[in-house]
């Protein structure tokens, strides 16, 4: 049977807490190897999305739908995602090592030596093959979220979730970064889910984007980033893509 | 009252001030600097009215009819934010009959962000209520830019001042949360007990190797704390028993006393209170820690359940440990109470130890020691429950730990009631 060509696939969701509604009437889809991202301002709900998203919440309306898992918050076994979350989210009381031996302990067979070297390799794919015995409270916030970045490839899942991956990244780090994010994408054929606001990265990497907005609820713009930023009247787009004010400021490129 | 209220605005202005050093910094960047004519500092505003040496706050009111002109002079800055809130309350009661209002600020000293929220609050109330305000900004245009940007960077919405809560809402509201709170605790121990079955087809689930660390801490690291508290209670429980005993010439019961109190009662109690306080807050704050670090949704995202990794060996360490804990207190606190009778009574070494010993049964001893586990089950559920409930920072995590502790203590007295209770009817 052929795959999907979507990966994901989300049908009016809408999410809030409570009786309290962040945003709804949510559609898109996320095809199949490429690099989408999440775009809005500060508190729109964009990391609250991705927590729908990789099943750690339930929706009040609507559905996402994940090819081969179906509903994530139904999923349960090995993890088909690997997630990076805002902070890192490495576990404090073990190394960045232990950090990455604990999905392939739980989920696969691979022990010893063989699981050793698979930790090195993907601690030296983030620039941190010196720290692999080192604790997340002795390294810098920038290299917790290389170290996240690593776990999250540790299962080698066909589809990744980063949330604000390059925040804390000095640039020559984020740049690097980008450039996996596109080799992991082009090459190995993974689809990567981005939340970001960094809109260098955004243009570099990105195929198809949403852009949500806390006044409207909801999405404002879909689609490629470079379009709706040379195309989109949509002042709110215009001026998140090109980095304006809405009073008529400065532009500081982007 | 009145200057609790003042000093309260003058705190909330603080607060204000805060965010709009960001905005007043960056407004230069955005707007162009020209725009900002004489200003002086992007936080305070010279004026540009006749100087005064002294300044004085003031808002002198000229009515007439329906209309009245404020005009503002002196100082509104954070300085004299104190005496500018009760300026502005003073102004806003006699302005009751007025309809068009308009502000003056060519006598204005200088003005900052607080003035500046003072005055922008002012007119936003004036505008809720009806009345057309204007700012006379031909005479001091910094002054009135500074008020306009906090009149249209506001997003709380102006609403008259509530009248009092009803008290029978506060009641309805007090139930509802009470509600809502067991409805969570059912909820979290029914996820517990679920997940039992679990840990048995995958015990790969647990973190068994977190287990030694844990029976570590609160085993071993506690055992001086709770055995100094079961001695001192022993202690007590002899000076106690002497004194009351010793009035009808009873003091050889004194060790029968000690035994039936401590065993069946205290010892468990007075452990398990000391292990709440300690252990439990040290439970609740590592796993609210790790909520608010997302180290538990990371630990969901990659597979594992919270229950199973996190709350089964914490209270597998505590089950574990509380009866020894308990076992221990319980020797110490016959040693206090031996140490206390014989020190102030003829009773000798020998003739405690030897009615001690006599009162030390299996009833006694198992009374006390099969409440441990329940009691230590209590705290871990209630400890992990509370942590994993975190939202937010850390202000959240310290609510939570001291939320756990107070209700570790009091689930702990509660369960020892309920097994005295069942015991006495039981007859045991």
């Amino acid at each position: 049977m052929p795959r999907s060509k979507h990966h994901i696939i989300v049908e009016e969701l809408r999410i809030g807490w409570g009786t309290k509604v962040l945003i709804e009437h949510v559609t898109f889809n996320v095809e199949r190897g490429t690099v989408f991202t999440i775009l809005g301002g500060s508190g729109c709900g964009k990391s609250t999305l991705l927590r729908y998203l990789i099943g750690l919440e339930k929706p009040q309306a609507g559905r996402i739908n994940i090819a081969e898992v179906g509903e994530p918050h139904h999923y349960e076994g090995m993890p088909p995602f690997g997630v990076l979350f805002q902070s890192g989210g490495l576990f404090s009381s073990m190394t960045l090592a232990e950090n990455l031996a604990l999905p392939l302990a739980a989920w696969t067979p691979i022990r010893g030596q063989t699981m050793r070297k698979l930790i090195q390799a993907k601690l030296d794919l983030v620039g941190l093959g010196s720290f692999a015995d080192h604790l997340p409270g002795e390294i810098s916030g920038g290299m917790k979220k290389r170290a996240g970045i690593a776990r999250a490839l540790m299962l080698d899942a066909n589809l990744l979730f980063f949330d604000e991956p390059s925040a804390g990244l000095d640039p020559i780090s984020a740049v690097e970064l980008d450039q996996l994010i596109l080799t992991l994408s082009q090459d190995l054929g993974i689809t990567v889910v981005i939340v970001t606001h960094e809109l260098s990265s955004i243009f570099l990497v990105a195929d198809d984007c949403i852009l949500l907005d806390k006044q409207t609820r909801g999405i404002v713009a879909q689609g490629d980033p470079r379009k709706l930023r040379d195309e989109s009247r949509i002042p709110f787009v215009h001026n998140f893509l090109t980095r304006s004010s809405p009073n008529g400021g400065a532009n500081h490129g982007g | 009252m009145y200057d609790f209220f003042a000093a309260f605005s003058v705190l909330e202005l603080v607060l204000f001030s805060s965010w709009y050093d960001f905005a007043a910094v960056r407004w230069p960047t955005l707007r162009g600097r020209r725009r900002l004519g004489a200003m002086k500092s992007p936080l305070i505003c010279e004026g540009t009215g006749e100087p005064t040496k002294v300044c004085a706050v003031a808002i002198r009111t000229n009515q007439e009819g329906d209309y009245a002109s404020l005009v503002v002079s002196g100082s509104f800055d954070l300085a004299h934010a104190k005496q500018v809130a009760q300026a502005v309350e003073k102004v806003e009661e006699g302005l009751s009959r007025c309809r068009s209002i308009d502000i003056d600020l060519v006598h204005l000293e200088r003005i900052d962000g607080t003035g500046a929220i003072l005055l922008a609050r002012l007119l936003d109330r004036l505008d809720v209520e009806g009345r057309n305000t204007r700012v006379a900004n031909n005479q001091n245009p910094e002054a009135a830019r500074l008020i306009a940007l906090y009149r249209e960077r506001r997003t709380e919405h102006m609403r008259p001042k509530p009248s009092g809560r009803n008290p029978a809402a506060r009641v309805g509201a007090f139930a509802s949360e009470m509600f809502g709170g067991g409805t969570v605790a059912l909820d979290f121990i029914g996820r517990c007990a679920a997940s039992l079955p679990k840990v048995i087809a995958s015990p790969k689930s647990v973190d068994w190797r977190s287990l030694p660390r844990l029976i570590q801490e609160i085993g071993a690291d506690a055992l001086l704390v709770t055995s100094a508290a079961n001695l001192l209670v022993g202690v007590i429980i002899g000076f106690l028993g002497v004194s009351q005993l010793g009035r009808f010439g009873a003091v050889a019961f004194v060790p029968e006393l000690v035994v039936v109190a401590h065993f069946r009662e205290l010892g468990p109690l007075v452990t398990a209170i000391v292990v709440a306080g300690r252990s439990g807050a040290g439970l609740a704050s590592e796993i609210a820690t790790m909520k608010v670090t997302e180290e538990i949704d990371a630990l969901r995202s990659l597979g594992f359940d919270p229950v199973r990794w996190l709350v089964v060996p914490r209270c597998l360490a505590l089950v574990v440990t509380v009866p020894l804990l308990t076992w221990v207190g319980d020797l110490l606190a016959l040693v206090g109470g031996l140490a206390a009778t014989t020190a102030i009574t003829n009773m000798t070494f020998h003739a405690y130890l030897q009615a001690t010993l006599d009162d030390v049964t299996a009833s006694n001893l198992f009374a006390g020691l099969i409440k441990s586990p329940f009691l230590a089950l209590a705290i871990g559920l209630v400890a992990s429950g509370q942590g994993l409930l975190t939202h937010g920072g850390a202000a959240a995590v310290g609510d939570r730990t001291t939320t756990a502790v107070v209700q570790a203590i009091f689930c702990v007295i509660v369960i020892s009631a309920v097994f005295t209770f069942f015991f006495a009817l039981i007859g045991v």
